[in-house]
């Protein structure tokens, strides 16, 4: 038998070709790709990215739909010694223009009709997808997927690429200020690929379906096991409660990951799961927030044959814990025990481990930590530390990261979730600034002053509450700074609701009373 | 009892201006799904609003983003749905 390397994001999909080429790696609307073909795609993409003179560590966007080609387009860009930078297909050009610039992104992969959206010379080279090419203006040249894939060379282009290196970007926002892009190394993916494939047991013969987008970390997870078990990844392209039901039946799903948001949409088919349950699908995994007690309940109750996850991490370290299913009982709270290979310690303010069910900040150790933010010295400073417990044998350099979540650790070693130490929101699985809200409503130019901030919310963990002193104070405001909001950024960044005020309290300093806005107006 | 499909559009229209940030007038063909105005779990919702408004009852197959692009493809399932 053949050792297999682990040490590149492409290596896992290179292990899987020499296994079993003919097992199906992708099902894309119907269509299956085998991992030959995969391979083939990925080989193609690659020359074409060195002939258009991408070099290592160059930063390559990926704006697409969820796709065969935006998963050939990540794994060229890999194998290219490149660093993929996914961007969310939610996203408005307002927001990839700030990405695009933050990391230098100078070649992207995108739809044409998105390609068009964009500002002229947004970028230099431009990797369309589609039959009808954009106007050239978007970028100085232009490169067709399509064609690349049906006619490029299959000559492999090895370049060498180390596990240290930079192989992603992934952005996620931060209490403060705008997105903030997570550089993630080779090791950093691999090893949250091993970690999750190991406790959940994912094996060749699973088919994952992919609902998650690829620029969200723990959507690219399913990717990744995927790859690195030699399994078959479905691609979802609809979150209708008819459609994510007629996926896990007719593709005989065998794990279904999610975040909160999803789990109203499949328990919505609970006649049809009741007549017909889903006896293939042997796991669900959730993420990025906690479930409602009345939908962990009700998903126990309809799929008792499957086994449920609840996951807890974030971007800067990948997962740190989760809850088996033999221990859900232990109420909404619980995020269980450290994930394999992983440390987790509760530390208090001065860095010192708190005591039982004393109440800390989660500090992660392992090798899911993250390189750092692109461009932003201070802030991975602030974030990823030298461990306070570190050895003093040796000028030991490990860096933890500080995860800005209260948590508690009770006698039996089970950690349970309290709170954010900061404003940041987390709503229907995503992490939103109250600063990017506030940015995004403050260029309607209808406003003079704006604050906002997340209320607990069942259903979406928090929704987005802005108050708001109007230019002009009319019948129908609140309406017009919503619509804006919603033709120029994505739909989880909307306040849910908007709220009007004469003036806004301010701190001694003169800025906005963050903390007494909330209290007056958090009823909303 | 046959439902109208004209009077369902005129509902819709009405249940979008309601609950659809924005307060937007839509065209019958405009995409919903596509454009972000009605998200899938604004979807929940709407079920509930036609079952209940034209005593249909929609199968959960029926849930899909082709039933529900635009006002007029909601319309037609109303309508077979209360045939």
């Amino acid at each position: 038998m053949n050792a297999y390397p682990e040490f590149t994001v492409h290596d896992l999909l290179a292990n899987s070709v020499d296994r079993d080429p003919d097992r199906i790696a992708i099902i894309d609307r119907d269509t299956r790709y085998r991992y030959r073909d995969l391979a083939r795609c990925v080989s193609a993409l690659t020359a074409a990215l060195v002939e258009h003179g991408v070099g290592r560590g160059d930063r390559v966007g990926t704006y697409l739909e969820k796709s065969f080609e935006a998963i050939a387009a990540i794994l060229a860009v890999s194998q290219a010694g490149a660093v993929f930078v996914n961007i969310n297909p939610l996203l408005k050009p307002r927001q990839v223009h700030y990405i695009l610039k933050d990391c230098g992104i100078q070649t992207l992969f995108a739809e044409a009709n998105r390609l068009a959206a964009l500002e002229p010379g947004a970028v230099k080279v431009a990797f369309f997808t589609g039959n009808i090419p954009p106007s050239a203006s978007v970028a100085t040249s232009l490169a067709s997927v399509p064609e690349i894939l049906q006619h490029g060379s299959d000559s492999q282009v090895s370049r060498p690429v180390l596990e240290t290196d930079p192989a992603a970007i992934i952005y996620t926002s931060g209490s403060t200020g705008p997105p903030k892009g997570v550089v993630l190394s080779h090791r950093n993916v691999v090893a949250g690929a091993q970690i999750v494939s190991s406790y959940l047991g994912t094996a060749n013969d699973d088919r994952i379906l992919s609902v998650l987008p690829f620029s969200f970390d723990y959507g690219l997870n399913q990717l990744t096991t995927a790859l690195r078990m030699g399994a078959t990844l479905v691609l979802q392209h609809s979150r209708m409660p008819g459609d994510l039901l007629r996926s896990l039946r007719d593709y005989e799903i065998t794990q279904l990951a999610g975040v909160p948001p999803l789990w109203p949409l499949v328990l919505q088919s609970a006649r049809s799961l009741e007549e017909r349950p889903l006896i293939h699908l042997r796991c669900l995994t959730n993420s990025g927030g906690r479930v409602p007690s009345r939908y962990l309940e009700e998903l126990r109750r309809l799929l008792p044959s499957t086994r449920i996850y609840l996951m807890y991490g974030l971007t800067e370290a990948f997962r740190s814990t989760y809850l088996p299913p033999e221990e859900l009982d232990r109420g909404p709270d619980c995020i269980g025990k450290p994930v394999p290979n992983t440390e987790i310690r509760v530390l208090d303010e001065s860095g010192q481990e708190c005591d039982t069910d004393v109440i800390g900040e989660l500090v992660h150790r392992g090798p899911t930590v993250a390189l750092g933010y692109w461009g932003k010295e201070a802030e991975t400073r602030a974030v990823f530390r030298l461990a306070p417990f570190a050895s003093p044998a040796f000028d030991n350099r490990e860096r933890v990261a500080y995860s800005g979540d209260l948590v508690r650790r009770d006698a039996g070693g089970f950690l349970y979730f309290v709170g954010r130490r900061d404003g940041l929101i987390k709503t229907q699985g995503y992490r939103v600034s109250p600063e990017e809200v506030e940015d995004l409503i403050v260029s309607t130019g209808m406003v003079r002053e704006v604050c906002s901030f997340g209320v607990a919310d069942q259903e979406i963990g928090e929704r987005i509450v802005a108050v708001v002193v109007p230019r002009y104070s009319d019948e129908g405001v609140a309406d017009r700074i919503r619509a804006f909001c919603l033709e120029n950024g994505p739909s989880y960044l909307v306040p849910r609701v908007i709220l009007l005020a004469h003036e806004l309290p301010k701190t001694p300093s003169g800025k906005i009373d963050r903390e007494m806005i909330k209290d007056a107006f958090a009823t909303g | 009892m046959a439902v109208d499909s004209i009077d369902v559009m005129t509902s819709l229209r009405q249940w979008i201006r309601d609950h659809v940030p924005g307060n937007r007038a839509v065209a019958d063909d405009y995409p919903l799904i596509e454009n972000g105005l009605l998200t899938s779990l604004d979807t929940l919702e709407l079920i509930l609003f036609l079952e209940q408004e034209f005593g249909i009852t929609i199968d959960d197959e029926d849930v899909t983003e082709e039933n529900f692009r635009s006002v007029r493809a909601i319309a037609g399932l109303v309508s077979r749905r209360g045939l």
